[in-house]
Order: structure tokens, then sequence, then C-alpha cells
């Protein structure tokens, strides 16, 4: 027999090293030749698409289009530390630090062009890539013209900045500090399944989530984070498990440790909680990590409230359902604790 | 490990080429003609990363030996539009956001031609069918989903076909 | 303030090299002269190496040279927290896993250096094999490194557990376990390899989270100074979690220097499953106390994270699961203990959720328990002890902005069409 249930899973994550780690991001901006800005930063994007949003918030600062954004390959010889792309840190850290750089060119920008139009930074105008006196906007400057001048000068268009936020190490007796990590992420999977009580088999059927982010740099990013992270957590809560025996692996391969194809894709619906209240850039949080905690608690109180059994070791396979389903019928009650 | 040579078309070239007899399509599409687009995720052709279409088949390359694509017309994701010109399925995967580490794209897109060339106009169910074959970590497939049932409502109203589907 | 760019869908900008196969990843980087290296591999989970023959293996044709741990006494461990981890197994020291690496082989092509990992002899000694972190933490039990089997241990006290409990009418007790899971980013690990002779540089193209750790690390085992280790970035396929750890890196640079010719090393599947790192399992021992209420009035949890054969990232993931412990949720007697244990199972590493994962299990299994039993409904019950600015997490850090829990459980509720007494 089919029966459907629905579970609810609210978490939380500390994101960033923290926990007095000296974490941080360097990241510089540069006006280059060729009409692109230069950003050097060795955050690594692996697949999460911190290229992207760093891309937007150079762009969004230096008031240039995407396109105008180079971002140099991460290079231990060209790019200074940016710190991991884990801990659901790059948005935070490496976004921050290239929020700051590029404010940092943009001021530099005001103060050069400033000497070129004998103005002052309030009458400048700035508007896709040019500068200009607001009471003459015809007469302009390009980024890449002022460089120029300002090579002449013997000085070059650039900043460098860091985002080097502090935490706290706990005491090690009682895991007690001030500020352990540098913010949290929250995130409620509602989940509905369907349940096969002859065969044992989950169907992961509806997942509806809302997630606090801050602010999304890019919802689409977000939302694929979720999507990806919540199919890792189906895979986490029904199928996945390396099995070592007295170690020994006995499930190299992906023919026996299975992980979610596309007929595990549930049907999607979520909702960003954008309250921009974060020190994030933009008021933005991570959501790389978080996007994947409540994906198998949620599957498990849904199977719970489908069947009435609940299973305490991982992955919850259809042998263990059938086995609670079968105990639990000897027994005849419910919450088996 | 005897050598021997073998002829074949990939990507609308002709290529002659000498190979052994226990190197893999696959090898010899990355090693020996570079076209790196064709990855390898896992030897076994149960992920689809090494997926390419030979004689109007999708194939998993790391399955088979070179010389049985001696004779064939192979399609790996260098075949697939151009800087200037990209296929509509690839525009779908940018446009939707079905691109993330992107390792597993490449096969992915030639699942998703594939399937749209034997059926225009796939419903959702038909579309995860379709790329089950292919294994992707990083999107939950949902965008990938989204990529090919756009691409499938531009190429049929491009082909003058059925008007866009409202999904 | 409108944003043009911030807070809209722009395209990734890797996205069309992606889409065209173009993009570079580590195993797509080729050099004329290039060969290829292969890893010979533990053959027991724990053991001491007595012998290893390599002479059958040397004089296949092809093969260029073979290291073994006798070719590089200067090398040091290397680990992402504690250097723990050999390069090479050398004679009389211990195999710990079964990725341990015993022998670098480098030839000429592919099929060749694993036809010679095949021909490689080796005798060992066997030890007890410890697969059971709970048999590991015994005190009989063979010590796995010498300074114990128990990696760290890590507490968390806040408030008056006793006074809590004695508060609660309700009091819930589990064990939650979770397994060995595996990253499985597509793009398995690999790189490539150069050593220049001239200016004593050793470029690496190898997809790292965090290129200069990585490079540090590879610096210091090496013995090199480290702006002669240069990482370039290539495409990465794929993390996870599974790209912070060291793995082909410094044995291409060890056969770079060694042969002085382009090197590459990409892992099979199955030696990326078996040699690299995983998601710890945790056992989960958990007591939580409610009122009648339903507000929380205690949470006691003892975390075990099997770690494996070496560190890695283990005793930062199993306390961060321990820090998490009771959730979003405002609990004033909190305690715990988390053991990050050796066993000689697989490392276990970083894994999205870094601990916390595993830990959400336990607790939102615990807060649905309560919630039944208390006859509240499930979200309710969510809604009605979650944080506030002003609340107090396990490590009593107390939040002062950007606290949007309860909004997530409103809204998620609000869109699943969820029925209940949401207030």
């Amino acid at each position: 027999m089919k029966k459907q249930g629905r579970g609810i899973a609210t978490i939380m994550f500390g994101f960033g090293y923290g926990e007095g780690f000296p974490d941080h991001a360097i990241a510089s901006a540069e006006i280059e030749e060729g009409g692109k800005i230069l950003i050097r930063t060795a955050a690594a994007d692996v697949g999460q698409g911190v290229l992207t949003i760093i891309t937007q918030i150079a762009a969004e600062v230096l008031k240039v289009k995407p396109e105008a954004i180079r971002i140099i390959p991460g290079d231990t010889h060209l790019t200074k530390n940016s710190g991991s792309s884990s801990a659901t840190r790059q948005t935070f850290f490496t976004g921050n630090a290239v929020k700051e750089a590029s404010e940092g060119l943009l001021s530099n920008i005001y103060h050069y062009a400033s000497i070129e139009f004998r103005s002052n930074h309030v009458e400048l105008g700035i508007k896709d890539g040019y500068i200009f006196r607001n009471d003459n906007p015809k007469n302009k400057l390009s980024y890449w013209e002022l460089a120029e001048r300002v090579k002449e000068r013997g000085d070059s268009l650039k900043a460098e900045a860091s985002f080097f936020p502090r935490t706290d190490i706990p005491d090690p007796k009682t895991g007690q500090g001030k500020k352990v990590y540098v913010a949290y992420t929250f995130v409620t999977q509602v989940i509905e399944v369907e349940v096969d009580t002859d065969t044992g088999i989950v169907e992961v059927l509806n997942v509806y989530t809302a997630a606090d982010i801050g602010k999304a740099i890019n919802p689409k990013n977000v939302e694929g984070q979720i999507e990806g992270g919540t199919v890792q957590g189906i895979g986490m809560a029904l199928m996945e498990e390396q099995v070592i025996k007295e170690g020994i692996t006995l499930n190299p391969d992906l023919t026996s440790y299975l992980i979610p194809t596309s007929m595990d894709t549930p049907h999607f619906a979520t909702l960003l909680v954008e309250n921009e209240d974060s020190e994030g850039p933009f008021g933005a949080k991570g959501i790389g990590e978080p996007a994947t905690i409540a994906t198998t608690p949620a599957i498990a109180n849904a199977i719970y409230d489908a069947i009435g059994v609940r299973i305490y070791h991982l992955p919850i396979t259809p042998e263990k359902i059938l086995k609670a389903l079968k105990e639990e019928n000897k027994r005849g009650n419910k919450e088996g604790f | 490990m005897s050598k021997l040579t073998i002829g074949f078309i990939i990507n609308g070239q002709k290529k002659t080429i000498e190979t052994t007899t226990s190197t893999r399509l696959l090898d010899l599409i990355r090693d020996d003609l570079h076209l790196t687009g064709t990855k390898e995720g896992c030897g076994k052709g149960e992920c689809g990363a090494c997926t390419v279409i030979m004689n109007g088949e999708l194939v998993a390359s790391c399955l088979i030996l070179a010389t049985q694509s001696d004779g064939a017309v192979i399609t790996t994701i260098e075949g697939i539009g151009d800087n200037e010109c990209l296929d509509p399925v690839q525009e779908a995967f940018i446009e939707t956001g079905a691109v993330q580490c992107g390792f597993c794209t490449p096969g992915m897109i030639l699942a998703a031609k594939k399937m749209l060339e034997e059926n225009p106009h796939p419903d959702e169910e038909e579309i995860k069918r379709g790329i089950s074959g292919n294994l992707c970590r990083c999107t939950g497939y949902q965008k990938i989903i989204d990529a090919i049932k756009l691409a499938a409502n531009r190429l049929s109203s491009k082909n003058g076909g059925r008007s866009e589907k409202d999904d | 303030m409108t944003e043009r760019y911030v807070g809209r869908n722009v395209y990734k900008v890797d996205a069309q090299d992606k889409v065209m196969g173009k993009a570079k990843y580590p195993d797509d980087i080729y050099f004329d002269n290039m060969l290829y290296l292969k890893i010979k591999r533990a053959t027991h989970p724990h053991a001491h190496l007595r012998r290893i023959d390599i002479s059958k293996a040397v004089k296949l044709p092809g093969v260029v040279k073979i290291i073994t741990a006798d070719d590089i006494p200067q090398v040091k461990n290397f680990g992402l927290i504690i250097k723990d981890q050999p390069v090479l197994v050398g004679i009389g020291q211990k195999m710990r896993y079964m990725g341990d690496a015993l022998a670098i082989v480098i030839a000429e092509t592919k099929e060749i250096a694993s036809k010679a990992v095949r021909l490689i002899e080796v005798e060992v000694e066997e030890l007890e094999v410890i697969s059971d972190p709970l048999r590991a933490m015994e005190k009989d039990a063979p010590l796995i490194h010498k300074d114990g089997n128990i990696l760290a241990t890590h507490y968390l006290e806040k408030g008056d557990i006793k006074k809590g409990f004695a508060e609660a009418n309700v009091i819930v007790e589990n064990e939650y376990r979770t397994t060995f899971l595996d990253q499985v980013p597509l793009q398995v690990e690999a790189g490539v390899g150069i050593y220049d002779e001239e200016s004593g540089f050793i470029k690496l193209w190898v997809a790292s989270q965090w290129l200069h750790d990585t490079q540090a690390d590879v610096a210091q085992s090496l013995g090199f100074p480290k702006e002669k280790i240069r990482i370039i970035q290539p495409v990465i396929g794929g993390a996870f979690g599974k790209k912070e750890d060291i793995s082909v890196h410094i044995h291409l640079a060890l056969a770079a220097i060694a042969t002085k010719r382009p090197v590459k090393l990409t892992y099979t599947r199955e030696e990326s499953m078996i040699a690299q790192s995983k998601r710890h399992p945790f056992i989960i021992r958990v007591k939580t106390g409610a009122t009648k209420e339903g507000y929380l009035t205690a949470w006691q949890a003892e975390v075990i994270g099997d770690t494996g054969a070496y560190a890695s990232s283990g005793p930062a993931v199993v306390h961060k699961g321990m820090y998490h412990c009771t959730g979003p949720y405002n609990v004033d007697n909190v305690k715990g203990v988390a053991y990050t244990v050796y066993t000689n199972n697989t490392y276990a590493g970083a894994m999205r959720g870094f601990g916390t994962t595993q830990m959400a299990f336990a607790y939102e299994s615990q807060m649905d328990i309560l919630a039944h039993k208390l006859g509240i409904d499930p979200a309710q019950f969510r809604l009605q002890n979650a944080y506030n600015i002003g609340s107090s997490t396990p490590n009593g850090q107390i939040l002062t902005h950007s606290v949007g829990v309860k909004e997530t459980i409103k809204k998620a509720a609000e869109i699943a069409g969820w029925k209940g007494g949401l207030r």
C-alpha cells in the first residue's frame, strides 16, 4: 500500500571557519588594458558560482556591465589568499573583500577624475564605465582613459582589500565563546514523501524550502544550491552508504554506491527570506552547506508521518523500512523508544 | 596489445589514426584527439560523463573499444554549436542555470539533444527518463530539466511545430 | 537603492565554456613528452610494511621510474590540521588504511603504469584491523597512531543540565547513526605537474578548494620554500569537501622532480572512493527535555565521529557537529562531548555541512518525536522554540542580527500548505 506523509525540519549553520581561526579573504581590483577590470582572487569556483557572484558585486559597485569584469584564474603566484571554498564562506568573505576592493578602486577613480576635471567629488557623475562632471556630461573620461592619465602621473588605478572578521576561540572546557561563528544561515524544509509499504521504497514528492540567506546576490544560483543540496540530502537519507567492513570498502564504484539520478528529483518550491540584515556583501549570507542539511531529517520525519515508524540509522533503505514495519506490527504501538 | 589503423568521422572531420586493441574510445577521443569535452567520471558506464553520439546512438565511450569506432560517425560536445552560434540546448543550459561544476554538462547536453531528436515534445517524466543515465551531483537535476523544456519549446516553435507549451 | 546586477539572475560567467566542452579540468591538460603515474596502495588496512619488491615492475618496458619511501627520506607527512599522513609508507612503517600509498609508478602510458603496479610485490605483518570506533576507544585496542586512538575530545557546557532535566516534563533519549558517504564530485582527483630544474620551481595544475593552504602543505612536505610551489587552478568538477585534502599533489611533484618531465596522475573512481576523504559516520546519543507546554529545558549530546586512518578535517568536523547539537532552538541547559576517533577505515574529512548535517538528523528527529509526544504540531513546536534576536547558541554566542529562522518556518509551512496551529 502506498502511504503519503509530510515532515518538517529546521536547521542552522554557523558559517565561516570561526572559532578564532584567522579566516580571511584578500582581493584586488584594477583597471586593465583592453577595456576590462581585473579582479584578483584565489576563491575556488567548484561549481557553486563564486566567480559569478564576484562579477556581479564588482559590476554593481563599479557601475559597469558584468562583461567588463575579468577574474584571473586562481594561481598561488598571481592571487592572494582567499581562504577555502568551504564552510559556506566565499560569498560572505571573498564577496566582502571584492566589494571593498571595488569600492577602493571606485574611490580612486573619483580621486583622480576630480584632479582631471578640476572638480570636487560631489560634482562628478559615473555611468557605465565613464566619469564626468554633472554639469557637462558630454565631456567624459572612460575608466580606461583615466587609467592612462593616472599612469602618466606615475601611479596606477587599483585597490586591494581584505575581509578579516574576528571570531573567538571557544573555551576548551565548555565550548563557550562570545562570537564563535561570523553568522548563521537558517533553513526550513517541508518534504512530502510516498512510502510503499509492500516494497519499502520511498519516493520524495515535494520539497518546500524557505531559506534565510540575508540577500540573494543571484537568486537562481541560490535556488540551484538548494535543489542540488536537497538531492544530495535525498541520497544521504535514502540510499547512500560507503560500506567499509574490516577496513575494506565493499562498494567502491557508482554501480554499487548509488547516488540520486534525475528520476529521484522531487518537485521544488523555494522561497528566499531576504532581510538584508547580515554583515555580508549587500546583506548576503552563505547557502552552500545549509542547502543540504534539513533534507535528511525532513524525509525521516515525513516517513514517520506516513507509516508511523522511525528509523534511527541512516540510510533509510527499503529493507530497514520493511523490517521496522514488521516489528511495528508485532508491537502494535507507535514511536518505538 | 597490437597496433592497428582505424578511420572514422568525428564532428564532421575525417580522421585516420593508429590505435591499439586495448584502447578505449574515450582515451582515443581525449588522449589522441585532445577533444577533452568528453569526460571520464567512473570508467564503468554508470555516470554518463563520457557520453558521445556514435552512428546516431548515445554511447558511453568508456565502454567501447577504439577499434569498434572504425568507420563510424561520431559527435562529441565539440561538434555542437560554436562561439558565434550556440545550439539551443546549450543556450538553454546557460539561461536556466543548469550548469554548476559543468563536468556532467557535455554528456548531459548530448543526451538532451538525442532525446529531443526522438521526442521533440517531452513531458517532465520523459525528460527525467531521458537523462537518467547521466549523473549530476551539483544541480539536483531540476535546472537541467528546465533547460531541456526551454530548448524543446524553442526548437518546436523554430521548426514551425507545436507552439510553446505552457509548463 | 535599486541594484542593477546584485539580486539579478546574471548568467554564470563560466557557463559558456562549460556547455561547449571548452573548460579545462585537471585531467584535460596535456603536455608533450608527458608521463603517467599510478599509485601502488596498501594491501592491508592495518599492517607493518616488511618488504616491497619493485624489481619485476621496473623491468617492464615503458616504466621510467618507481619511487618508494626509501628514495625520499627528506619528505615529511602532510595533513590539513595534523600532519599525520605519510606521502609513502616505508619499510617498518605502518599502513593504516587501504588508501595509503606505497609506491609511485611512472611510465610512458597509463596502461603500462597500471600493469607495473600489479607487478610490485609486498610483504606485510598484519595487525588487528579496527573498523569500529567503539572498539578503537577500548583500553586494550591496538594503537593506530602512537598518541592513542581518540584523536580529540571536545566539550560543551552551558547552564545546568541537571536542573534542565529536572524542569522537564518529557524526556526523550535516543541513539542515531549515520554512515560513511562519498562526496562523489563527478571529477575525480587528477592533476599535472612540471618541475623546472633551472629555477627550481614546481608547477601543479590540480583542483583545490583552498589554493594557498594546499600550496603550504605541499611545500612543507617537500621541504621547498613556499614560493617555489606554484599551483594553478584548473576548472573544478565539483568538490563538496573532497578537494580540501591533498590527493595527487605531492606524488606529482616528486615524480616531476625525479623525471624532469611533465607528469599526470588521475585516480580511478574506485581509487577516489577508497583513498580520499569521506563524510564522518557519527554515533549520536542525545537526551532532550521539554516542559508539557512544549518548551525545551535541557539538551545533552554525546558524539563519536569515526575519522578513519588520518585526521584530515576530523577534529574540526566532529566538534562543529556538537556545537550545533540543539539546532536553532533556545535551550538554556546544554551539555555535550565529542570524540574524534581513529580507525582503519578510509579517512573522513569535510563534506557539505561539516558534521552539522549528521547532527541535524539527530536534533530534528528529537524535535519531531517531542512534538508528537507533547501533542503539539511539529511546525508550531519548532516555531515556539526557535531563536530570536538575543538568543544564545550552544556556544553561548548571543545572536545580535540576521536571525530569520522563525520566518523560514512560517514561510515553508505557508508554501507547503501546512495545516496546524501556526501562530
